[in-house]
Protein backbone atom coordinates (compact mmCIF):
# COMPACT_ATOMS: atom_id res chain seq x y z
CA UNK A 1 0.00 0.00 0.00
CA UNK A 2 1.41 3.24 -1.02
CA UNK A 3 1.54 6.04 1.18
CA UNK A 4 -0.76 8.71 0.90
CA UNK A 5 1.01 11.72 3.08
CA UNK A 6 4.32 11.03 1.25
CA UNK A 7 2.39 11.73 -1.88
CA UNK A 8 0.31 14.64 -0.30
CA UNK A 9 2.43 17.12 -3.05
CA UNK A 10 2.10 14.84 -5.91
CA UNK A 11 -1.95 14.52 -5.33
CA UNK A 12 -1.95 18.45 -5.36
CA UNK A 13 0.17 18.82 -8.62
CA UNK A 14 -2.76 16.51 -9.84
CA UNK A 15 -5.57 18.73 -8.22
CA UNK A 16 -3.69 21.60 -9.75
CA UNK A 17 -3.39 20.17 -13.59
CA UNK A 18 -6.77 19.31 -12.87
CA UNK A 19 -8.24 22.83 -12.14
CA UNK A 20 -6.15 23.64 -15.21
CA UNK A 21 -7.54 21.69 -17.88
CA UNK A 22 -11.11 23.01 -16.34
CA UNK A 23 -9.86 26.29 -16.87
CA UNK A 24 -8.65 25.91 -20.14
CA UNK A 25 -11.88 24.61 -21.63
CA UNK A 26 -13.15 28.07 -20.63
CA UNK A 27 -10.93 29.48 -23.09
CA UNK A 28 -11.26 27.47 -26.32
CA UNK A 29 -13.95 28.39 -28.36
CA UNK A 30 -16.18 25.39 -28.71
CA UNK A 31 -19.04 26.06 -30.96
CA UNK A 32 -20.72 22.51 -30.78
CA UNK A 33 -23.28 21.18 -33.05
CA UNK A 34 -24.52 24.84 -33.98
CA UNK A 35 -21.11 25.77 -35.20
CA UNK A 36 -21.00 22.76 -37.54
CA UNK A 37 -23.32 24.45 -39.35
CA UNK A 38 -21.76 27.91 -39.66
CA UNK A 39 -24.48 28.66 -37.23
CA UNK A 40 -22.54 29.88 -34.08
CA UNK A 41 -19.41 31.19 -33.43
CA UNK A 42 -16.14 28.91 -32.70
CA UNK A 43 -15.08 25.01 -33.87
CA UNK A 44 -17.43 23.01 -34.64
CA UNK A 45 -17.66 20.00 -32.85
CA UNK A 46 -17.71 19.73 -28.57
CA UNK A 47 -16.03 20.74 -25.65
CA UNK A 48 -14.56 17.58 -24.82
CA UNK A 49 -13.07 16.38 -28.06
CA UNK A 50 -11.44 19.80 -28.22
CA UNK A 51 -10.16 19.92 -25.07
CA UNK A 52 -9.45 16.39 -25.31
CA UNK A 53 -7.76 16.84 -28.77
CA UNK A 54 -5.49 19.34 -27.62
CA UNK A 55 -4.82 17.71 -23.87
CA UNK A 56 -3.95 14.52 -25.30
CA UNK A 57 -1.27 16.28 -27.87
CA UNK A 58 -0.05 18.32 -24.87
CA UNK A 59 0.32 14.68 -22.84
CA UNK A 60 1.79 13.22 -25.66
CA UNK A 61 4.49 16.07 -26.13
CA UNK A 62 5.13 15.90 -22.11
CA UNK A 63 5.54 11.99 -22.07
CA UNK A 64 8.43 12.44 -25.11
CA UNK A 65 9.98 15.46 -23.34
CA UNK A 66 9.82 13.17 -19.92
CA UNK A 67 11.85 10.36 -22.02
CA UNK A 68 14.71 13.33 -22.38
CA UNK A 69 14.87 15.37 -19.36
CA UNK A 70 13.53 15.22 -16.21
CA UNK A 71 13.03 19.08 -16.14
CA UNK A 72 9.53 20.60 -14.91
CA UNK A 73 9.56 23.75 -16.78
CA UNK A 74 10.30 22.22 -20.21
CA UNK A 75 8.18 19.31 -20.15
CA UNK A 76 5.59 22.21 -19.28
CA UNK A 77 6.77 24.19 -22.01
CA UNK A 78 6.42 21.00 -24.40
CA UNK A 79 3.88 20.41 -23.39
CA UNK A 80 1.97 23.95 -23.92
CA UNK A 81 3.51 24.12 -26.92
CA UNK A 82 2.30 20.67 -28.47
CA UNK A 83 -1.34 21.70 -27.41
CA UNK A 84 -1.39 25.72 -28.58
CA UNK A 85 -0.22 23.53 -32.27
CA UNK A 86 -2.64 21.33 -32.33
CA UNK A 87 -5.56 23.53 -31.62
CA UNK A 88 -3.91 26.45 -33.78
CA UNK A 89 -3.81 24.24 -36.68
CA UNK A 90 -7.59 22.81 -35.99
CA UNK A 91 -8.73 26.81 -35.82
CA UNK A 92 -6.88 27.98 -38.52
CA UNK A 93 -8.12 24.70 -40.62
CA UNK A 94 -11.82 25.56 -39.47
CA UNK A 95 -11.21 29.25 -40.78
CA UNK A 96 -10.49 28.15 -44.07
CA UNK A 97 -13.10 26.10 -44.39
CA UNK A 98 -15.94 28.66 -43.31
CA UNK A 99 -14.56 31.15 -45.22
CA UNK A 100 -13.52 29.96 -48.29
CA UNK A 101 -16.22 26.48 -48.38
CA UNK A 102 -19.10 28.00 -46.12
CA UNK A 103 -18.88 31.28 -47.46
CA UNK A 104 -19.43 33.69 -44.06
CA UNK A 105 -17.09 36.00 -42.21
CA UNK A 106 -15.76 35.62 -39.01
CA UNK A 107 -17.80 37.57 -36.89
CA UNK A 108 -18.64 36.94 -33.04
CA UNK A 109 -22.41 37.33 -31.62
CA UNK A 110 -21.63 38.45 -28.20
CA UNK A 111 -19.25 41.91 -28.40
CA UNK A 112 -20.49 44.47 -31.15
CA UNK A 113 -16.15 44.87 -31.44
CA UNK A 114 -13.16 42.43 -31.57
CA UNK A 115 -11.91 43.52 -27.76
CA UNK A 116 -8.04 42.61 -30.13
CA UNK A 117 -8.34 44.00 -33.48
CA UNK A 118 -11.09 46.65 -32.45
CA UNK A 119 -13.11 45.30 -36.09
CA UNK A 120 -16.89 45.48 -35.88
CA UNK A 121 -18.48 42.63 -35.23
CA UNK A 122 -22.44 43.04 -35.57
CA UNK A 123 -22.82 43.82 -39.02
CA UNK A 124 -21.12 40.95 -40.29
CA UNK A 125 -23.45 38.14 -38.20
CA UNK A 126 -26.07 36.34 -40.36
CA UNK A 127 -29.40 36.93 -39.52
CA UNK A 128 -30.96 34.02 -37.16
CA UNK A 129 -27.11 32.92 -36.23
CA UNK A 130 -25.01 33.62 -33.60
CA UNK A 131 -21.92 34.59 -35.12
CA UNK A 132 -20.18 31.76 -37.25
CA UNK A 133 -16.27 31.41 -37.95
CA UNK A 134 -13.46 32.04 -35.69
CA UNK A 135 -12.60 36.36 -35.15
CA UNK A 136 -9.42 36.92 -33.87
CA UNK A 137 -10.27 36.81 -30.57
CA UNK A 138 -11.60 33.32 -30.54
CA UNK A 139 -8.40 32.26 -31.82
CA UNK A 140 -6.59 34.25 -29.36
CA UNK A 141 -8.38 32.73 -26.48
CA UNK A 142 -8.63 28.96 -28.14
CA UNK A 143 -4.42 29.13 -28.10
CA UNK A 144 -3.99 30.52 -24.78
CA UNK A 145 -6.77 27.83 -23.65
CA UNK A 146 -4.71 25.16 -25.30
CA UNK A 147 -1.44 26.07 -23.84
CA UNK A 148 -3.71 26.00 -19.67
CA UNK A 149 -4.86 22.63 -21.14
CA UNK A 150 -1.70 21.13 -21.88
CA UNK A 151 -0.05 22.25 -19.17
CA UNK A 152 -2.46 20.90 -16.67
CA UNK A 153 -2.34 17.20 -18.32
CA UNK A 154 1.48 17.13 -18.55
CA UNK A 155 1.11 18.14 -14.55
CA UNK A 156 -1.05 15.38 -14.14
CA UNK A 157 1.15 12.80 -15.96
CA UNK A 158 4.30 13.99 -14.28
CA UNK A 159 2.68 13.82 -11.04
CA UNK A 160 1.55 10.15 -11.33
CA UNK A 161 4.79 9.02 -12.98
CA UNK A 162 6.79 10.85 -9.83
CA UNK A 163 4.17 8.72 -7.50
CA UNK A 164 4.80 5.23 -9.70
CA UNK A 165 9.20 6.15 -9.92
CA UNK A 166 8.79 6.25 -5.69
CA UNK A 167 7.65 2.94 -5.73
CA UNK A 168 8.95 1.20 -9.06
CA UNK A 169 12.05 2.74 -10.56
CA UNK A 170 11.60 0.75 -13.62
CA UNK A 171 8.17 -0.27 -14.87
CA UNK A 172 7.69 -0.65 -18.57
CA UNK A 173 3.96 -0.88 -17.77
CA UNK A 174 4.16 2.49 -15.81
CA UNK A 175 3.86 4.74 -18.69
CA UNK A 176 0.75 2.94 -19.49
CA UNK A 177 -0.63 2.97 -16.67
CA UNK A 178 -0.14 6.68 -15.78
CA UNK A 179 -1.81 7.28 -19.06
CA UNK A 180 -4.76 5.86 -18.99
CA UNK A 181 -4.92 7.82 -15.39
CA UNK A 182 -4.24 10.55 -16.99
CA UNK A 183 -6.61 10.29 -19.60
CA UNK A 184 -9.52 9.50 -17.48
CA UNK A 185 -8.81 12.66 -14.95
CA UNK A 186 -8.59 14.70 -18.48
CA UNK A 187 -11.77 13.10 -19.60
CA UNK A 188 -13.69 14.00 -16.04
CA UNK A 189 -11.75 17.72 -16.16
CA UNK A 190 -12.95 18.16 -19.49
CA UNK A 191 -17.11 17.36 -19.19
CA UNK A 192 -17.18 19.00 -15.81
CA UNK A 193 -16.77 22.31 -17.60
CA UNK A 194 -18.54 22.06 -20.63
CA UNK A 195 -21.61 21.00 -18.43
CA UNK A 196 -20.73 24.84 -16.90
CA UNK A 197 -20.78 26.57 -20.18
CA UNK A 198 -23.75 24.31 -21.32
CA UNK A 199 -21.82 23.53 -24.26
CA UNK A 200 -20.70 26.12 -26.55
CA UNK A 201 -18.37 29.56 -25.38
CA UNK A 202 -16.75 31.97 -27.67
CA UNK A 203 -13.93 32.69 -25.34
CA UNK A 204 -12.43 35.08 -22.59
CA UNK A 205 -14.72 37.70 -23.88
CA UNK A 206 -18.03 35.75 -23.78
CA UNK A 207 -20.29 36.49 -20.69
CA UNK A 208 -20.26 33.01 -19.86
CA UNK A 209 -16.37 32.52 -19.13
CA UNK A 210 -17.09 34.60 -16.11
CA UNK A 211 -18.92 31.45 -14.58
CA UNK A 212 -15.44 29.65 -14.38
CA UNK A 213 -14.97 29.13 -10.74
CA UNK A 214 -17.71 26.89 -10.32
CA UNK A 215 -16.26 24.52 -12.73
CA UNK A 216 -13.27 24.79 -11.46
CA UNK A 217 -14.00 23.81 -7.69
CA UNK A 218 -16.16 21.32 -9.27
CA UNK A 219 -13.02 19.88 -10.61
CA UNK A 220 -10.76 20.86 -7.57
CA UNK A 221 -13.14 18.16 -5.49
CA UNK A 222 -13.76 15.45 -8.65
CA UNK A 223 -9.64 15.60 -9.47
CA UNK A 224 -8.84 15.27 -5.92
CA UNK A 225 -11.17 12.01 -5.83
CA UNK A 226 -9.10 10.67 -8.85
CA UNK A 227 -5.85 11.50 -7.76
CA UNK A 228 -5.91 9.51 -4.52
CA UNK A 229 -7.83 6.88 -6.39
CA UNK A 230 -5.30 6.90 -8.90
CA UNK A 231 -2.16 7.16 -6.87
CA UNK A 232 -3.38 4.44 -4.87
CA UNK A 233 -3.71 2.19 -7.70
CA UNK A 234 -0.08 3.20 -9.19
CA UNK A 235 1.34 2.33 -5.89
CA UNK A 236 0.08 -0.77 -6.39
CA UNK A 237 2.45 -1.78 -8.99
CA UNK A 238 4.83 -2.55 -7.21
CA UNK A 239 3.51 -5.85 -6.54
CA UNK A 240 4.14 -9.14 -8.87
CA UNK A 241 6.31 -6.85 -11.31
CA UNK B 1 -41.29 9.53 -25.84
CA UNK B 2 -38.05 11.38 -24.92
CA UNK B 3 -36.37 14.30 -26.62
CA UNK B 4 -33.75 16.40 -25.46
CA UNK B 5 -34.47 18.68 -23.20
CA UNK B 6 -38.13 17.49 -22.69
CA UNK B 7 -37.65 16.64 -19.65
CA UNK B 8 -38.64 12.93 -17.49
CA UNK B 9 -38.22 9.97 -19.89
CA UNK B 10 -41.24 7.87 -20.28
CA UNK B 11 -40.32 4.44 -19.79
CA UNK B 12 -41.87 0.91 -20.47
CA UNK B 13 -39.39 -0.80 -18.05
CA UNK B 14 -38.29 1.05 -14.96
CA UNK B 15 -35.23 2.19 -14.07
CA UNK B 16 -34.92 -0.60 -11.12
CA UNK B 17 -35.13 -3.60 -14.15
CA UNK B 18 -32.05 -2.25 -15.84
CA UNK B 19 -29.95 -0.96 -12.67
CA UNK B 20 -30.67 -4.92 -11.58
CA UNK B 21 -29.44 -5.90 -15.49
CA UNK B 22 -26.77 -4.30 -15.40
CA UNK B 23 -25.40 -5.07 -11.55
CA UNK B 24 -26.46 -8.33 -11.24
CA UNK B 25 -25.49 -9.32 -15.09
CA UNK B 26 -22.64 -7.14 -15.43
CA UNK B 27 -20.71 -8.57 -11.82
CA UNK B 28 -21.73 -12.01 -12.70
CA UNK B 29 -20.09 -11.72 -16.22
CA UNK B 30 -16.91 -10.53 -14.93
CA UNK B 31 -16.61 -13.17 -12.59
CA UNK B 32 -17.50 -15.82 -13.95
CA UNK B 33 -15.37 -14.69 -16.80
CA UNK B 34 -12.68 -13.49 -14.54
CA UNK B 35 -12.72 -16.78 -12.46
CA UNK B 36 -13.46 -19.76 -15.63
CA UNK B 37 -11.20 -18.80 -17.92
CA UNK B 38 -7.96 -19.16 -16.15
CA UNK B 39 -8.62 -22.87 -16.45
CA UNK B 40 -10.83 -22.74 -19.57
CA UNK B 41 -10.13 -19.71 -21.51
CA UNK B 42 -12.81 -20.09 -24.04
CA UNK B 43 -15.37 -19.20 -21.18
CA UNK B 44 -13.50 -15.29 -21.08
CA UNK B 45 -16.55 -14.14 -23.78
CA UNK B 46 -18.71 -14.20 -20.82
CA UNK B 47 -16.70 -10.98 -19.60
CA UNK B 48 -18.37 -9.68 -22.89
CA UNK B 49 -21.70 -10.76 -21.72
CA UNK B 50 -21.10 -9.03 -18.53
CA UNK B 51 -20.28 -5.80 -20.79
CA UNK B 52 -23.43 -5.74 -22.78
CA UNK B 53 -25.62 -5.87 -20.10
CA UNK B 54 -23.43 -3.06 -18.72
CA UNK B 55 -24.04 -1.38 -21.40
CA UNK B 56 -27.67 -1.42 -21.95
CA UNK B 57 -27.73 -0.50 -18.41
CA UNK B 58 -25.51 2.67 -19.06
CA UNK B 59 -27.38 3.64 -21.84
CA UNK B 60 -30.69 3.29 -19.88
CA UNK B 61 -29.37 5.79 -17.56
CA UNK B 62 -28.17 8.14 -20.28
CA UNK B 63 -30.84 8.04 -21.62
CA UNK B 64 -32.99 9.16 -18.61
CA UNK B 65 -30.56 11.79 -17.96
CA UNK B 66 -29.88 13.13 -21.38
CA UNK B 67 -33.65 13.66 -22.13
CA UNK B 68 -33.12 16.46 -19.66
CA UNK B 69 -31.51 17.98 -22.07
CA UNK B 70 -27.36 18.43 -21.13
CA UNK B 71 -26.69 21.07 -23.08
CA UNK B 72 -23.44 20.16 -24.53
CA UNK B 73 -24.70 16.84 -26.12
CA UNK B 74 -25.45 13.20 -25.07
CA UNK B 75 -21.65 12.12 -26.16
CA UNK B 76 -19.95 14.07 -23.13
CA UNK B 77 -21.80 11.97 -20.26
CA UNK B 78 -20.21 8.55 -21.96
CA UNK B 79 -16.70 9.91 -22.25
CA UNK B 80 -17.04 11.11 -18.46
CA UNK B 81 -18.87 7.61 -17.56
CA UNK B 82 -15.72 6.15 -19.05
CA UNK B 83 -13.30 8.51 -17.34
CA UNK B 84 -14.52 7.80 -14.09
CA UNK B 85 -14.83 4.17 -14.84
CA UNK B 86 -11.32 3.71 -16.09
CA UNK B 87 -9.96 5.84 -12.67
CA UNK B 88 -12.41 3.19 -10.50
CA UNK B 89 -11.55 -0.16 -12.40
CA UNK B 90 -8.26 0.22 -12.27
CA UNK B 91 -8.10 1.11 -8.70
CA UNK B 92 -10.52 -2.07 -7.62
CA UNK B 93 -8.39 -4.58 -9.47
CA UNK B 94 -5.11 -3.12 -7.88
CA UNK B 95 -6.46 -3.33 -4.02
CA UNK B 96 -8.87 -5.52 -3.99
CA UNK B 97 -7.88 -8.48 -5.05
CA UNK B 98 -11.12 -11.48 -5.60
CA UNK B 99 -13.25 -8.85 -4.79
CA UNK B 100 -11.52 -6.37 -7.10
CA UNK B 101 -14.80 -5.72 -8.94
CA UNK B 102 -16.86 -5.56 -6.36
CA UNK B 103 -15.08 -2.43 -4.49
CA UNK B 104 -14.36 -0.79 -8.57
CA UNK B 105 -18.09 -0.85 -8.65
CA UNK B 106 -18.26 0.48 -5.20
CA UNK B 107 -15.48 2.95 -6.18
CA UNK B 108 -17.52 4.62 -9.27
CA UNK B 109 -20.62 5.04 -7.81
CA UNK B 110 -18.58 7.16 -4.80
CA UNK B 111 -16.79 9.34 -7.69
CA UNK B 112 -20.47 9.43 -9.44
CA UNK B 113 -22.23 10.49 -6.79
CA UNK B 114 -19.81 13.06 -6.30
CA UNK B 115 -19.98 14.56 -9.65
CA UNK B 116 -22.97 14.35 -9.83
CA UNK B 117 -23.94 16.74 -6.40
CA UNK B 118 -21.21 18.84 -8.08
CA UNK B 119 -23.09 19.10 -11.78
CA UNK B 120 -26.22 20.00 -9.85
CA UNK B 121 -24.78 22.21 -6.86
CA UNK B 122 -21.81 23.86 -7.89
CA UNK B 123 -22.31 23.84 -11.80
CA UNK B 124 -26.26 24.35 -11.41
CA UNK B 125 -27.73 21.86 -13.87
CA UNK B 126 -30.81 21.65 -11.73
CA UNK B 127 -31.52 18.13 -13.47
CA UNK B 128 -33.58 16.13 -10.59
CA UNK B 129 -31.94 12.22 -11.25
CA UNK B 130 -28.35 14.13 -11.89
CA UNK B 131 -26.93 12.32 -8.81
CA UNK B 132 -28.81 9.10 -8.89
CA UNK B 133 -28.05 8.24 -13.00
CA UNK B 134 -24.62 10.03 -12.64
CA UNK B 135 -23.90 7.39 -9.89
CA UNK B 136 -25.59 4.54 -12.22
CA UNK B 137 -23.31 6.23 -15.13
CA UNK B 138 -19.89 5.83 -13.89
CA UNK B 139 -21.02 2.29 -12.58
CA UNK B 140 -21.81 0.66 -15.63
CA UNK B 141 -18.99 2.52 -17.35
CA UNK B 142 -17.03 0.43 -14.79
CA UNK B 143 -18.36 -2.86 -15.26
CA UNK B 144 -18.10 -2.14 -19.13
CA UNK B 145 -14.20 -1.98 -18.94
CA UNK B 146 -14.00 -4.51 -16.64
CA UNK B 147 -16.42 -6.97 -18.65
CA UNK B 148 -14.38 -5.88 -21.78
CA UNK B 149 -10.93 -6.55 -19.84
CA UNK B 150 -11.68 -9.73 -18.64
CA UNK B 151 -12.89 -10.69 -22.12
CA UNK B 152 -9.46 -9.27 -23.39
CA UNK B 153 -7.36 -10.83 -20.69
CA UNK B 154 -9.07 -13.95 -19.48
CA UNK B 155 -9.07 -12.53 -15.76
CA UNK B 156 -9.20 -9.73 -13.19
CA UNK B 157 -6.14 -9.97 -11.91
CA UNK B 158 -4.60 -6.76 -11.80
CA UNK B 159 -0.88 -7.77 -13.37
CA UNK B 160 -2.25 -9.71 -16.00
CA UNK B 161 -4.93 -6.80 -17.02
CA UNK B 162 -2.35 -3.84 -16.83
CA UNK B 163 -0.14 -6.44 -19.38
CA UNK B 164 -2.35 -7.60 -21.26
CA UNK B 165 -5.39 -4.74 -21.60
CA UNK B 166 -3.43 -1.13 -20.26
CA UNK B 167 0.21 -1.85 -21.71
CA UNK B 168 -0.95 -3.22 -25.40
CA UNK B 169 -3.05 -0.18 -25.58
CA UNK B 170 -6.11 -2.02 -25.97
CA UNK B 171 -7.51 -0.05 -22.99
CA UNK B 172 -8.03 2.53 -25.70
CA UNK B 173 -10.15 0.16 -27.81
CA UNK B 174 -12.10 -0.40 -24.96
CA UNK B 175 -12.59 3.15 -23.97
CA UNK B 176 -14.23 4.01 -27.46
CA UNK B 177 -15.88 1.14 -28.59
CA UNK B 178 -16.82 0.41 -24.42
CA UNK B 179 -17.60 4.51 -24.64
CA UNK B 180 -19.97 4.27 -28.24
CA UNK B 181 -22.06 1.46 -26.31
CA UNK B 182 -22.91 3.99 -23.24
CA UNK B 183 -23.35 7.27 -25.07
CA UNK B 184 -24.47 6.33 -28.66
CA UNK B 185 -27.94 4.73 -28.17
CA UNK B 186 -30.03 7.49 -26.75
CA UNK B 187 -27.80 10.05 -29.31
CA UNK B 188 -28.98 8.03 -32.31
CA UNK B 189 -32.30 7.56 -31.37
CA UNK B 190 -33.56 10.73 -29.90
CA UNK B 191 -36.28 12.34 -30.66
CA UNK B 192 -40.19 13.01 -30.71
CA UNK B 193 -40.78 9.27 -31.83
CA UNK B 194 -37.88 7.87 -29.20
CA UNK B 195 -38.99 4.73 -27.37
CA UNK B 196 -37.25 3.01 -24.61
CA UNK B 197 -37.04 -0.94 -25.89
CA UNK B 198 -35.27 0.62 -29.07
CA UNK B 199 -32.60 2.65 -27.69
CA UNK B 200 -32.46 -0.30 -25.61
CA UNK B 201 -31.47 -2.54 -28.47
CA UNK B 202 -29.53 -0.03 -29.67
CA UNK B 203 -27.81 -0.47 -26.78
CA UNK B 204 -27.59 -4.17 -27.05
CA UNK B 205 -26.50 -4.22 -30.17
CA UNK B 206 -23.49 -1.98 -29.87
CA UNK B 207 -22.39 -3.50 -26.73
CA UNK B 208 -22.07 -6.90 -29.05
CA UNK B 209 -20.09 -4.86 -31.42
CA UNK B 210 -17.43 -3.56 -28.43
CA UNK B 211 -17.72 -7.43 -27.22
CA UNK B 212 -16.38 -8.09 -30.97
CA UNK B 213 -13.61 -6.20 -30.98
CA UNK B 214 -12.69 -6.86 -27.63
CA UNK B 215 -12.55 -10.43 -28.85
CA UNK B 216 -10.17 -9.32 -31.72
CA UNK B 217 -8.00 -8.04 -28.90
CA UNK B 218 -7.96 -10.95 -26.82
CA UNK B 219 -6.08 -12.95 -29.54
CA UNK B 220 -2.68 -11.61 -28.33
CA UNK B 221 -4.30 -11.69 -24.20
CA UNK B 222 -6.20 -15.04 -23.92
CA UNK B 223 -5.32 -16.79 -26.95
CA UNK B 224 -6.20 -17.43 -30.56
CA UNK B 225 -8.83 -19.79 -29.83
CA UNK B 226 -10.56 -18.22 -27.51
CA UNK B 227 -10.62 -15.11 -29.13
CA UNK B 228 -12.49 -16.93 -32.32
CA UNK B 229 -15.36 -18.01 -29.50
CA UNK B 230 -15.44 -14.68 -28.49
CA UNK B 231 -15.46 -13.05 -31.86
CA UNK B 232 -18.27 -15.55 -32.86
CA UNK B 233 -20.56 -15.13 -30.06
CA UNK B 234 -20.52 -11.52 -30.11
CA UNK B 235 -21.23 -11.34 -34.09
CA UNK B 236 -24.24 -13.74 -33.60
CA UNK B 237 -25.51 -11.38 -30.86
CA UNK B 238 -25.24 -8.06 -32.97
CA UNK B 239 -26.87 -10.03 -35.50
CA UNK B 240 -29.71 -10.92 -33.27
CA UNK B 241 -29.15 -7.24 -31.85
CA UNK B 242 -29.47 -5.68 -35.27
CA UNK B 243 -32.44 -7.49 -36.41
CA UNK B 244 -34.73 -6.42 -33.67
CA UNK B 245 -33.45 -3.07 -33.96
CA UNK B 246 -34.43 -2.82 -37.39
CA UNK B 247 -37.82 -4.58 -36.99
CA UNK B 248 -37.89 -1.71 -34.11
CA UNK B 249 -36.95 1.06 -36.79
CA UNK B 250 -39.43 -0.52 -38.70
CA UNK B 251 -42.31 -0.47 -36.41
CA UNK B 252 -41.76 2.86 -35.40
CA UNK B 253 -41.66 4.42 -38.49
CA UNK B 254 -44.31 6.33 -40.56
CA UNK B 255 -42.96 4.35 -43.59
CA UNK B 256 -39.55 2.74 -44.51
CA UNK B 257 -39.03 3.00 -48.61
CA UNK B 258 -36.60 2.24 -51.18
CA UNK B 259 -35.48 5.56 -52.85
CA UNK B 260 -34.06 2.80 -55.92
CA UNK B 261 -30.81 3.43 -57.27
CA UNK B 262 -29.97 6.77 -58.37
CA UNK B 263 -31.05 7.87 -61.92
CA UNK B 264 -29.32 7.65 -64.74
CA UNK B 265 -28.14 10.46 -67.13
CA UNK B 266 -30.53 9.72 -69.90
CA UNK B 267 -33.35 9.46 -67.40
CA UNK B 268 -32.49 13.28 -65.90
CA UNK B 269 -32.71 15.02 -69.91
Amino acid sequence: MIDIMANLIWIIVVVIGGALISQSVHFIPVGGAPAAMAQATGIGTGTVQLAAGAGLTGLVSAGYMMSVTDNLPLILASAAVGAMIMIAATMIVGSWVYAYGVGCVPASAKVKYDPLTKYRQDLYVSQGTEGHGLPTVCFVSGVIGAALGGIGGALVYYALMEVGMSVVSTNPNLVAVVTIFSIGIFFVNSVIPSYNIGGTIEGFHDPKFKKWPKAVISSLVASLLCAIVAAIAIGQLSGGL
Amino acid sequence: MSAGGSGEAKSSYPPQTTIGLGVVGGLLGIYAGGLLAPSIPELSFIGGIGAICAAIWGADAVRRVASYGLGTGVPSIGLLALGMGIVAALFGLSIGGIAGPIVAFIVACVIGVVIGALANRVIGMGIPVMEQTMTEIAGSGTLLILGLSVAIAGTFDYNVVVESVVKTGFIALIYIAGGMALLHPFNANLGADESQDRTLTCAFEKGAVSMVVAGIASAAGVGIGPAIVTVIIGTVLWYIGFTKYYALVKRDAYAVVGTGLLPSAEELQ
